[in-house]
């Protein structure tokens, strides 16, 4: 039988909020959702400046967005234009970075001047020789070590990677100096570092194509640099593939710390460093879920809670959900989390690339 | 309560549902209007036909395209990735509202039937290139289109041969690179062949 299952994009225009059942989206008691803007096309990557900006990327259009808040009164400012797939932004020190497909550049003091940006300052250029299609967007964010980390994703669903690609790379921002940090990773698209055991802890996308159930997408953690999780010969930690994976061992590879669903594709992921909500949430993981398209029946669109214990073995709960309205429609749901970021005062952002809207999450006794 | 105080409680309950059901359909209105569409679809027409019907092969038709698909297009065109000597400048200056309300217009404009005969031997050959290539599982049954993926059939011969030769060049704006990925395995002929084939093929 021939497959009906295809990928979903999203409006590129944004959907206005009021047009959305906003109010069927469900969070735990005591915690509280609102819509905190709309109207930012395509919001995917969230970064939050030292003086209260939150950067917005996307990955199809060509601007970086700034949204200031005066008094809960936000302000969307378009601040960088005619950008080559500007998916990843890290905000470090008072100077923001964005990755494009090819490029990492930097905009230093951006917040005293958001309506007269600086020229880019290149980091690191030809990330993208090949220009090939296939995972070429990136994430972008700032290491405890005050390196900038980003993926460099597997080309296609299924093939022998290049050494570069299907890593996580980082680069020195003041010498441009690379260094393949971690392998075997199919594709990342949001990680961040335990407050404490300042561990890199990433979602991995795995290939599509095999079944509905398997493979099963993973939170990985790189206890040190040189590790490989597997892709291409092994997914999910112990499924050799049935190609590439043939004469080699799940053994030789990194294993998950939690499997998190097939075809769920983890995206924005953050620890919750802030004090709003309940103690038990605390260094707790935020990790958006896109949804699967390559799945007969439909999982993820939303953002589940991972509780790591002392002994670093982690589990998930549902924390965000509703978006996923029909699990056997197509579409099977009106909204697709992209990204998690902890604010100041210790409520939670969460982009919505499909309508281009931004969510608050607070918690109230 | 009274039965008068509940009755007019309820009265003004349900003048207020109908103010705020009246509130929605104008929020929509102002959101994607087709009717608002029409009228800015003026200048479009000169080319793309009456309705979106073109009667250019070298151009396409819009009617009963999907809503989002037609929206994607245009804000491509508009963005500069993807790129027609022809169409690029109309696209330049279009906001927003405007790109929705184009959609809204042509998207629900009925599909004429195809002018485009194909020999009933071509059509199955392009039938089975169709199949092999699994072309229904974005652009839907009967290659009707679906969200922001065309409809195929019925579409104008010479425009889908320009797009399927792009595709394989990689030279074709692409979104999620899918089409590119897919092209890659057609050969020249392969695609003169589905052309023909999805040109002349109507609504179930």
């Amino acid at each position: 039988m021939q497959t009906t299952l295809h990928p979903f994009a999203p409006h590129l225009t944004g959907r206005p909020a009021k047009d959305l059942p906003i109010s069927t989206l469900k969070v735990p008691a005591g915690f509280h959702v609102e819509v905190w803007i709309d109207g930012v096309p395509e919001a995917r990557s969230l970064a939050l400046g030292d003086k209260g900006t939150v950067f917005v990327s996307n990955r199809n259009l060509s601007n970086v967005y700034a949204i200031v808040d005066k008094n809960g009164k936000r302000e969307v400012k378009t601040i960088l234009k005619g950008m080559n797939t500007p998916n990843g932004v890290a905000f470090l020190k008072g100077t923001l970075y964005v990755a494009e497909r090819n490029r990492i550049t930097a905009y230093a003091g951006i917040e005293d001047r958001l309506d007269n940006p600086p020229e880019a300052r290149v980091v690191v250029d030809n990330l993208d020789p090949d220009k090939a299609p296939g995972h070429f967007w990136k994430f972008l964010a700032a290491g405890p070590d005050g390196k900038l980390y980003f993926n460099i994703g597997s080309p296609q669903n299924i093939t022998m990677p290049n050494y570069t690609q299907a890593s996580i790379t980082r680069v020195d921002p003041k010498t441009g100096t690379l260094e393949t940090y971690v392998q075997g990773v199919r594709n990342t698209t949001g990680f961040d570092w335990h407050p404490q055991t300042k561990q890199l802890w990433f979602g991995e996308h795995q290939r599509d194509w095999l079944s509905d159930d398997t493979p099963e997408d993973k939170l990985n953690v790189a206890t040190k640099m040189g590790q490989n999780f597997g892709f291409p010969y092994c997914h999910q930690g112990d499924l050799l593939d049935p190609v590439y994976g043939k004469n080699r061992s799940c053994a030789e590879f990194t294993p998950p710390a939690l499997k998190i669903g097939a075809h769920t594709a983890p995206m924005g992921m953050r620890f919750y460093t802030g004090n709003m909500f309940p103690a038990a949430y605390k260094n707790n993981i935020f990790l958006a879920r896109h949804g699967s398209w390559n799945r007969s029946i439909k999982q993820g669109y939303d953002v589940i809670r991972v509780v790591v214990d002392a002994k670093g073995k982690a589990k998930s709960e549902p924390f965000l959900t509703g978006f996923l309205t029909d699990e056997k429609g197509d579409p099977p749901m009106w909204g697709r989390p992209a990204d998690v970021l902890v604010m100041k005062d210790g409520a939670l952002l969460v982009s919505d690339d499909y309508n281009g809207i931004i969510y608050r999450i607070s918690y109230k006794k | 309560m009274t039965g008068s105080l509940a009755a007019r409680r309820s009265a003004v309950a349900m003048f207020a549902a109908a103010l705020s059901l009246l509130a929605l359909a104008h929020m929509q209105a102002a959101f994607a209007d087709a009717e608002t569409g029409r009228r800015k679809a003026e200048t479009c027409v000169a080319c793309h036909g009456p309705g979106g019907n073109s009667k250019n092969p070298a151009v396409p038709t819009l009617s009963g395209q999907p809503q989002q698909f037609i929206v994607t297009q245009l804000f491509m065109f508009r963005e500069g990735k993807r790129k027609d000597a022809q169409m690029s400048p109309f696209a330049a200056n279009l906001s927003n509202a405007d790109l929705n309300d184009l959609a809204a217009y042509f998207s629900a404009q009925p599909h004429a039937p195809p002018a485009q005969v194909t020999a009933p031997e071509k059509a199955a050959a392009g039938r089975r290139i169709a199949e092999q290539h699994n072309c229904v599982a974005c652009h839907a049954g009967n290659l009707m289109g679906q969200q922001h993926i065309p409809r195929l059939a019925g579409q104008q011969a010479e425009y889908l041969r320009t797009q399927l030769r792009g595709f394989k060049a990689s030279t074709r704006f692409d979104m999620d690179g899918n089409m590119t990925s897919a092209a890659q395995a057609l050969t020249d002929a392969d695609i003169d062949i589905l052309a023909d084939y999805l040109a002349g093929l109507g609504a179930p």
